[in-house]
């Protein structure tokens, strides 16, 4: 979770005598996470890795015009949000339209691994590359909540703040963004019955 | 028939419906315990009766479970490296602003490219002139001054000015079997291209090479254009190398086997010389 209270003092405190040590003493100790979130968000390790260096870039730029009210976690989140968003529209990478799936939708409400039992089993099956494939190819808005809630652990709260949501919008990108996600991890369950019985191996954290 | 509306059956069904694709907007935060209680009754009511709804917020926390379970990437000891290096050159160095927005599309842009995309990549030219103006950021065609302080040594002069017209320009497009080995190498380096000019009055191999956000031109000279001044000479015999610079640029020659190597960097971003990697000595 963010702590803003802590954080805020901290950047208050801090900002206030310096600015090299303070950005060090505020900032650094995120960049390993916001790699996390650059990396689960990029084709390759390069592109994660200059998400993030850019990130820490801006940030640095920024850095004197944060406020004190914001948790460094969830404004360094925000600046990332931008980068990765600059990055899709230079790769052409169109916006996607996000689909309206309803919980009628064939595949839900048909596909023999739709039903909960078997859907648990199929998502045990599947690599989390398979699976972490899938969620880089949702549309910008659900993989941003789905990324910040399932993989950061932020509350809607937080996450309305970083993605300059309603928290009730958060809340339905993330039932939408989800069912999207259930729909194309069940149709690859099906498109690739072999990988369902592969033991569940694991993505392999790149040095 | 009646007069009055039939408001009972298709009404309750257009309210249910309605719920029913309301609630579907809040299933995930039924899984995720993030409801209030007023909105947790009204949602529980409906599964009671929605298998279909019943089954998608199980699908949500279970799919939320399994992404949970995904290990996070881990940062490369060498990446915090080169970041905390960046940083550091960024926080001491006012040149210029950190993070400008042009920079982060070519650097975005120039990490991806692998030797064989310079090659073959159509319509990289231009990209590649504004990607060299980006990684040299203070100098720019428009600056004729920049050169007023350079070296007053011919072969110097001539790779500034080839360097110059590299960043003014474009990078020459190398044949397709070209040889793309630059004789001294980085760990981190990448090869943009390779092309011939003339140092000293002879021909001479030019290998541009991206290291971190830096644009570095190898040139490889013949050795008599490499000895040729005495300042060199005595230079190399005393430090084995010889160093100069300008406003924005840094050379180091290194004299080689059978010929001479010029090493142009933006100063301050000069990569380690290892002379025992050398892959052409």
């Amino acid at each position: 979770m963010v702590n803003k209270s802590t954080d805020s003092k901290r950047a208050h405190k801090m900002r206030s005598t310096g600015s090299k040590q303070q950005f060090d003493t505020l900032v650094r100790p995120w960049r390993y996470r916001l790699y996390g979130v650059a990396q689960r968000q990029s084709a390759s390790t390069e592109i994660a890795e200059d998400y993030t260096q850019e990130t820490l870039l801006r940030a640095w730029r920024d850095f004197g015009q944060l406020d004190d009210q914001v948790a460094i976690y969830a404004w360094l989140l925000r600046i990332l949000n931008r980068v990765v968003a600059d990055g899709y529209r230079r790769d052409n990478r169109r916006r996607q339209l996000a689909p309206v799936l309803t919980t009628e939708d064939a595949v839900l409400s048909e596909h023999p691994c739709a039903a909960p039992g078997p859907f648990e089993q199929a998502l045990k099956h599947q690599t989390d590359a398979q699976v972490m494939a899938a969620v880089r190819d949702l549309p910008d808005n659900f993989r941003q909540v789905v990324l910040l809630r399932d993989f950061e652990d932020l509350s809607y709260q937080d996450i309305a703040q970083i993605l300059d949501l309603a928290p009730g919008t958060v809340m339905s990108r993330l039932s939408r963004g989800r069912r999207l996600l259930a729909e194309r991890l069940i149709k690859v369950a099906s498109d690739n019955p072999a990988a369902s019985d592969n033991t569940h191996t694991r993505v392999t954290p790149h040095e | 028939m009646s007069d009055k509306p039939s408001i009972t059956p298709s009404s309750e069904s257009h309210q249910w419906s309605d719920l029913h694709h309301q609630i579907q907007y809040w299933l995930a935060g039924y899984a995720d315990g993030e409801l209030d209680e007023h909105h947790i009754t009204l949602v529980e009511a409906h599964l009671a009766g929605c298998e279909a709804c019943r089954h998608d917020a199980e699908r949500q926390r279970m799919l939320s479970e399994r992404l949970q379970e995904i290990p996070a990437p881990r940062l490369s000891p060498a990446f915090a490296k080169r970041l905390d290096d960046t940083l550091a050159s960024v926080q001491t160095s006012d040149r210029r602003p950190v993070g400008q927005k042009p920079l982060e599309g070519l650097k975005h842009w120039l990490t991806r490219l692998s030797p064989s995309a310079v090659i073959g990549g159509g319509g990289w030219a231009v990209a590649m002139v504004l990607a060299a103006m980006l990684l040299v950021p203070s100098l720019t065609p428009e600056d004729p001054n920049q050169m007023a302080v350079a070296s007053q040594i011919p072969m110097v002069n001539d790779v500034l000015a080839d360097y110059q017209r590299v960043v003014g320009n474009d990078l020459p497009t190398p044949s397709d079997d070209a040889d793309l080995s630059p004789p001294m190498q980085w760990a981190n380096g990448r090869v943009l291209a390779r092309w011939t000019t003339r140092v000293g009055g002879e021909p001479a191999e030019a290998y541009a090479v991206r290291l971190g956000n830096s644009l570095i031109v190898q040139y490889q000279i013949s050795e008599r254009v490499f000895f040729r001044n005495p300042d060199v000479r005595q230079a190399v015999a005393r430090a084995g190398d010889f160093r100069t610079r300008d406003n924005e640029l840094e050379v180091i020659g290194l004299p080689m086997q059978a010929s001479g190597l010029l090493v142009v960097a933006p100063s301050g971003n000069v990569p380690p010389i290892d002379k025992s990697a050398m892959s052409a000595s």
